[in-house]
């Protein structure tokens, strides 16, 4: 059976830049993966490449569900099965989320079925909040990770992938991301989990942890490997692993809103 | 039909009111002297003026009314513009509606204070030279109505120039709402100077619509001005969707001390139309604020003009005043300038302006995109999404459907026929 996700040596610059350098990741279907990796070190390229951001030159591979989507435009993607809830999702003045999502009922076949699904996770995602406001618009930190994952909910991808989406909420806000997030797997999807921190880990059940380091997967194990990870900090497990120290770019951290 | 230059010398009606007959003087001694304006000056470079005033001729009666537009409303009182002849008005409980030369004279005496300039350019000569009625709204002192007056503008008469004229007059702490359209058919052409002015009493509001649907093939030099008294407020909001030749040249003075303006609008340009935006905000009086919101877009070859000025006269301190002009520039042979201007008398106020002019957000496009949409209907849902800001805004949201529609068809009509 195929993998909902598999990269193989992908790489990605802008400009001369290199910042993805040969990476390898794949998520079975059903799993629940976790991209842990210091600030800068490529997770949220990974997310646009895989995506297909323009503005970056691309090589390698990246199969959803045993079908390339590299070289594919960014609506053919999604409808290959990649969703993205963003890390900094993008504002659409003047459009609600409603009416993005009708608009996308009305172009696909199962409009219907969207439709429904809207309805449902609505109620269980209490969307009230954000579904008639402005898509990210005028949205706190916390809605906004709300509404992406909503999305997500919404869109069923056979890979979805979360970047950050734990960052900048209090506790209480973490344990329902978390939940819906495991809300969210099942036989038919994969999911990959990018974050900087342990905290939502401890509400979650991965099967995997992969470490990023400048571009690349240094590490892969079990949820252990988050508490090693903790234990060492990255400096450390670059240093066992032989790893030149690049220079920390500075920490934006927790700090939400220097995104905004 | 009848000429201009015929009328010249030709026997007139009387002019409704002294003020307008001094104007009609001083407009006919005006027309002979003053040149056409050329591109070649600051203020009509962006207008390739192909006609001569001097060509052209009123219509001797009102032509044949168009049948109802997409912008009429539910409304008590009303009025029909023709050709510039006002061929009906009907007053409700609240508000009095009449044709100029049936008004009360202490009516039309107080309207003077918010008289366009006989001076300001050949078209406003032209207008006082040579036009005759007009239509006058008015709500009397203390009087609120919030039923919108409904003024149907319309040029039928092909090849012909008309003078429509409208006054607004709201007297102190009263409450008027008036929505103005301005219609001609799609294909002939047709020239129309409409004159559109209004007072604003003491602590009187004044919401105002102007819905440009003209056809393609009218020239629109439109003029209007408005004078806020103390406390009142001025809620104006404009649509530009017709035309191939749209100018309007707007002043709002803010007279009394605590006048607030509000001013609103949006356009939308396609094939070869120039619409060109003159906004003259000025600030009177101490403690007075305003506030404007335009956004634009051109497709085709069309071309989209934003001249704002902000002015602070030098005893009007406390004053906060702002405009916003956005654009959206859908086509590489479309183009729009937007020059936003401040001249700042006093020194204790708040000022400023925001000015963009760009293509579609490649952020944006990239977001909803992300969601499955394709790239067709993203653009088209990012062009709603601007829009929808400035109808939020608009003083009558009972016209927004309509509004919108007709912006979003156009951009849908460009997607459809492959040039977008
Ligand atoms: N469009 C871009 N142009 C230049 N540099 C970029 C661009 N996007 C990302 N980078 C750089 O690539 C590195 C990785 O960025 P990013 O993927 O956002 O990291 P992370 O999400 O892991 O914090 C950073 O050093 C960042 O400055
Ligand atoms: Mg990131």
């Amino acid at each position: 059976m195929s993998t909902a996700l598999a990269v193989k040596g992908l790489t990605a610059r802008v400009g001369s830049i290199e910042i993805l350098k040969g990476l390898d990741l794949e998520v079975p279907f059903g799993e629940l993966h976790v991209i842990m990796g210091p600030n800068g070190s490529g997770k949220s390229t990974l997310c646009h490449v895989l995506m297909g951001k323009p503005g970056y030159e691309v090589t390698g591979s990246a199969m959803v569900g045993g079908t390339e989507v590299l070289g594919e435009p960014v609506d053919k993607r999604a409808q290959l099965g990649v969703a993205i809830a963003f890390q900094y999702p993008t504002a659409i003045p003047g459009v609600t989320l409603r009416e993005l999502l009708e608009e996308l009922a009305d172009q696909r076949t199962d409009g219907a079925d969207l439709g429904a699904r809207v309805a449902d996770a609505a109620d269980r995602l209490s969307a009230g909040p954000f579904l008639d406001r402005s898509v990210n618009g005028g949205l706190s930190g916390g809605e906004k990770k709300r509404s992406e994952i909503f999305q997500l909910a919404v869109l069923q991808p056979r890979i979805a992938v979360l970047d950050e989406i734990d960052s900048g909420l209090d506790v209480d806000a973490v344990r329902e991301v978390a939940e819906a997030v495991e809300a969210m797997r099942n036989p038919e999807i994969g999911v990959l989990l990018i974050t900087h921190y342990n905290r939502i880990l401890q509400y979650l059940s991965p099967n995997k942890v992969h470490v990023m380091i400048a571009g690349q997967i240094v590490r892969s194990g079990g949820p252990e490997l988050a508490d090693e990870l903790e234990d060492k900090g990255y400096a450390g497990l670059q240093a066992e692993l032989g790893l030149a120290t690049e220079e920390e770019p500075v920490d934006e951290g927790d700090d939400f809103l220097a995104g905004l | 039909m009848k000429p201009l230059h015929a009328l010249q010398d030709s026997a007139r009606d009387e002019a409704p009111s002294a003020w307008l007959a001094d104007r009609r003087d001083q407009g006919l001694e005006l027309f002979d002297e003053l040149p056409m304006p050329t591109s070649d000056e600051e203020v009509w470079r962006y207008v390739d003026l192909d006609f001569s005033l001097d060509d052209l001729s009123l219509p001797s009666e009102p032509g044949a009314p168009m049948s109802d537009g997409d912008y009429r409303i539910e409304s008590g009182a009303r009025a029909v513009i023709l050709d510039g002849y006002v061929t009906s008005a009907t007053s409700d409980e609240q508000v009095v509606v009449k044709q100029l030369k049936d008004a009360a004279p202490e009516q039309l005496a107080a309207a003077e204070e918010s008289a366009i300039a006989v001076d300001l350019d050949r078209f406003a000569a032209a207008h006082y030279g040579f036009g005759d009625d007009g239509l006058l709204v008015v709500a009397p002192k203390g009087s609120s109505s919030s039923r919108p007056v409904f003024i149907d503008v319309q040029a039928v008469t092909p090849d012909t120039l008309s003078l429509p004229r409208i006054l607004l007059l709201a007297e102190d702490q009263s409450e008027l709402s008036v929505v103005v359209t301005f219609r001609s058919p799609e294909d002939d052409t047709f020239h129309v100077v409409p004159h559109v002015q209004a007072l604003v009493g003491d602590g009187a509001r004044l919401l105002l619509t102007t819905v440009q649907a003209w056809g393609y093939g009218t020239t629109a030099i439109g003029q209007q001005r408005a004078v806020i008294g103390r406390d009142g407020f001025f809620h104006h909001g404009e649509a530009g969707i017709g035309s191939r030749l749209g100018r309007l040249h707007f002043s709002v003075e803010l007279a009394g001390p605590g006048a607030h303006s509000e001013i609103s609008g949006l356009y939308f340009g396609e094939d070869e139309q120039v619409l060109d935006y003159r906004a003259f905000i000025t600030h009177k009086a101490p403690h007075t604020t305003s506030n404007m919101f335009l956004k634009g877009a051109v497709e085709d070859e069309a071309h989209s003009v934003f001249t704002g000025l902000i002015r602070i006269e030098e005893e009007a301190q406390k004053v906060n005043a702002y405009q916003t002009n956005r654009n959206l520039v859908l086509g590489d042979a479309a183009g729009a300038e937007s020059v936003p201007n401040l001249e700042i008398l006093a020194n204790d106020v708040k000022c400023g302006h925001a000015s963009t002019v760009g293509p579609l957000d490649e952020e944006q496009r990239y977001y909803l995109m992300s969601r499955g949409l394709d790239r067709v209907r993203s653009d088209r849902l990012q062009v709603r999404g601007f829009f929808e800001e400035a109808l939020n805004r608009m003083p009558h949201s009972e016209l927004n459907d309509a509004i919108r529609s007709a912006v979003n068809e156009k951009y849908v009509r460009a997607q459809e026929e492959g040039r977008q």
